[in-house]
């Protein structure tokens, strides 16, 4: 009697949880069929985004995104307004969110500016704007020697440095030691609203305004962000319960979980200054890889600082493995995002990393402070703390006008 | 527990996930490549597609894969044909000529290939017929309008003022009027709809050219007609396309023939809106300008001539060598926007002068 009295629950318990469901499909249903023609009202407007423009031997490339709410087809192309023949691969019917390639070819002039136009069905021309003519870059063995020279220079070397500083804060007082770890804070706060506005500037410039940019810049920094935290949670949870037997302290697993946050950062920045590079912008890219480097060797110093008051064991030779291979997860990733950057750029990408990278800082943002706050007796309003956190923004600030 | 297959569940949910965002984010390196298309640039190189061609170059027949379009315009048609009119004696002796002239404003035309536009059109086309008589002759016009909107036919030349197509709208639906007037000056010279908004009216399509000979006729002539007109395709008052004969780039894809030593005899017509100026540009020749029409000897002898709105004249030449000749707006902006096109001048069948010695005279 219990048991099936159970059963009927749980029956009632799914069905009371799948009748709202059913309610919307049919409601969907039926706007979509029958109650269309009420609902039907306004000229829905085609939009196509081009969202690659690639200069190779004389020939222009474009991909192009459908971006509207009704399928389209690429008729025609021109550029500087000036009608040129061109083919589009596959073709040129475009189903939503469906792509193409443009090949229009063309005997352009670097570094000249260009009006590239794409004209559909309807008469419609879509336009954009390219600054500087330059020629897309090829995965030459060279170049992606230079990708990875970069990607070391930005990332592996400057939180090595970093990472340099720890028998400095091993030694200093408590005090010092928090304003230090609040200053990181400081500074990856500013890192992470870098990265969010840079991720609104690509999709501003590149995606369509169906991919509603803010909110998906929002939505990917909150799921990277509770996933980083999740997993940093149940990392630190694990080293506590088997503290003794374990290689993994529990200083060693956030400091973990702030390399894995910091290596997704980095593979934002790797893809900007590979991007920056593939757009031909070299000059400005040699700013921004001192710019970057500066940046990041406080990163290193956010991963000294839990290691620093490790136990007695982490001394020696494990310890220098330790922090190299913390050094290298939060490094490394720089390369790969140069890599792909310089390579196989695409704007969608790139937003999507860059919120994946801010999200990852903020998640190390809260590990620090805890971990500031577990060390310092719960509190966080010290005159270290605040001082240091305020220090770090100033300085980021400050050198983001120089650089 | 059930603890693995929830994992399996979540791996292959992630999975999932990571693969349509890698198809979002590269597209092109998943599509697979076809067997190659092959099509020549304007600068003469060859490329390969294994997509498909967009290069406009316009045919008759519509593609198939597109229905729309209503409209069916030859230009190489519209170049040679004259309407004459159904022709009657009236009791004085004078010739009548009468015309049925419907307007209509749904049509679909396939102005360039792949790209559709709602035109304005009398009797289906743009432009529309080219109506012809001699001077002092009556031309009476049967005009229907089948459109939506009012419309009129407003006639460049000497008439009575009720006869103008300003001030008598004739609205949609089926409203009719009948112009009726005698044939003069002698020329060329533009008819269009004059309801308001004008600039609309004419830039979608609803003109065409009127052509008065004069009573002694003009010398025999290879005769054609070039309306030069631009399309606002997105309606911000500037044009998408410029031809000669409303479709970009036709003649140079399909050659005028013509033949050597052969008088040839254009009427041109500007009806360009938005810009204020057109041109016309022939090469390795120059022609005798009539402006207008209006008188029998020529103006000028030229190879270039600059015509404001509806400016419109009178061109005759003949070509001494075989070969490609380009004729094009000089204002080049439209010539790369399809205001272009091309003579071919073949050996004249009839003619001996090709074969024997050239006599320069003395
Ligand atoms: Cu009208």
């Amino acid at each position: 009697m219990e048991v099936s009295d159970r059963k009927q629950s749980k029956g009632k318990l799914i069905a009371s949880g799948i009748i709202p469901f059913v309610f919307l499909i049919v409601l969907v249903i039926y706007i979509f069929g029958p109650g269309s023609d009420v609902l039907d009202l306004g000229v829905p407007l085609p939009e196509i985004t081009m969202e690659k423009i690639d200069f190779v031997d004389s020939e222009i490339q474009v991909t192009v995104r459908n971006t509207g709410p009704i399928p389209v087809v690429i008729a025609m192309a021109d550029i500087n307004d000036r009608i040129q023949p061109a083919a589009v691969e596959p073709d040129g019917f475009l189903e939503r969110y469906e792509t193409a390639l443009v090949r229009i070819p063309f005997a352009w002039n670097e570094a000249e500016p260009y009006r590239i136009g794409l004209t559909i069905e309807d008469g419609t021309r879509f336009e954009k704007e390219v600054e500087a003519a330059a020629p897309a870059l090829q995965p030459t063995l060279e170049l992606v020697g230079f990708f990875a020279l970069i990607g070391t220079y930005v990332g592996i070397i400057p939180v090595m440095i970093g990472l340099l500083w720890l028998p400095f804060i091993r030694r200093i007082s408590k005090q010092k030691y928090h304003f230090f770890l609040a200053l990181t804070a400081g500074l990856l706060l500013f890192l992470g609203i870098d990265s969010i506005e840079e991720a609104l500037d690509v999709s501003e410039e590149n995606l369509a305004g169906s991919f509603n940019g803010v909110l998906l810049v929002t939505t990917v920094i909150v799921l990277s962000f509770l996933g980083l935290y999740y997993t940093g949670e149940k990392l630190v949870k694990r080293a506590v319960a088997s503290t003794a037997s374990s290689r993994l302290s529990k200083p060693v697993a956030i400091a973990l979980m702030i390399s894995i946050g910091i290596g997704l950062h980095n593979f934002g920045e790797g893809l900007a200054i590979g991007a920056a590079v593939g757009l031909g912008s070299i000059a400005f890219s040699t700013f921004l890889i001192v710019g970057f480097a500066l940046h990041n060797t406080t990163e290193g110093i956010a991963i000294a600082g839990p290691m620093s008051r490790g136990k007695g064991a982490m001394t020696g030779k494990s310890m220098i493995l330790k922090l190299a291979a913390l050094g290298l997860i939060a490094g490394s990733p720089a390369i790969f995002g140069a890599w792909i950057g310089g390579f196989v750029y695409s704007p969608f990408t790139s937003v999507i990393f860059l919120a994946v990278g801010a999200g990852a800082i903020f998640q190390v943002i809260i590990t620090i402070l805890r971990w500031i706050r577990e060390e310092g007796d719960k509190n966080l309003s010290s005159g270290s703390v605040v001082s240091g956190f305020a220090a770090g923004m100033l300085i980021m600030y400050l050198t983001s006008i120089l650089v | 527990m059930n603890k693995p297959r929830s994992k399996i569940i979540i791996t292959s949910l992630t999975v999932i996930i990571a693969m349509s965002a890698l198809y979002v984010a590269f597209p092109e390196t998943i599509n697979a490549q076809l067997e190659g298309n092959i099509f020549a640039t304007h600068s003469g190189g060859v490329i390969t597609t294994s997509g498909v061609v967009i290069d406009p170059v316009y045919t008759t027949t519509t593609d198939p894969e597109y229905t729309e379009a209503t409209v069916e315009f030859d230009p190489m048609q519209y170049l040679r044909e004259f309407n004459y009119g159904v022709v009657s004696t009236l009791p004085d002796g004078k010739i009548l000529r009468e015309f049925t002239i419907i307007a209509e404003d749904d049509q679909i035309m396939e102005v360039s290939p792949g790209i559709f536009f709602n035109v304005w059109t009398f009797n289906g086309t743009v432009p529309g017929p080219t109506i012809r008589a001699t001077e002092g002759d009556i031309v009476r016009i049967n005009f229907i309008n089948n459109g939506a909107k009012s419309h009129t036919m407003h006639f460049h030349g000497i008439h009575p003022a009720e006869m103008d197509g300003v001030f008598e709208i004739v609205g949609g639906g089926g409203g009719q009027f009948t112009y009726e007037f005698e044939a003069g000056p002698v020329g060329v010279h533009p008819y269009h709809c004059h309801v308001m908004p004008l600039e609309e009216h004419i830039v979608r399509g609803l003109y065409g050219v009127f052509i008065v000979d004069p009573k002694e006729g003009r010398p025999a002539a290879d005769e054609m007609v070039m309306v030069l007109n631009g399309l606002d395709m997105d309606f911000d008052g500037e044009n998408n396309f410029y031809a000669a004969n409303t479709i970009p780039f036709y003649y140079q894809n399909n050659p005028i023939q013509i033949n050597t030593d052969e008088l040839v005899r254009i009427y041109v017509v500007n009806m360009v809106e938005f810009d204020p100026i057109n041109n016309l540009h022939l090469h390795g020749n120059l022609y005798y300008y009539y402006p207008t029409g209006t008188d029998l000897v020529p103006s000028f002898y030229t190879d270039m001539i600059t015509l404001s709105q509806t400016e419109r004249g009178i061109m005759e030449f003949q070509y001494e060598f075989p070969g490609k000749y380009l004729f094009h707006a000089h204002k080049v902006e439209f010539s790369e926007k399809g205001w272009v096109g091309i003579f071919q001048v073949n050996d004249n069948p009839q003619d001996k002068k090709s074969t024997e010695k050239v006599d320069y005279g003395s």
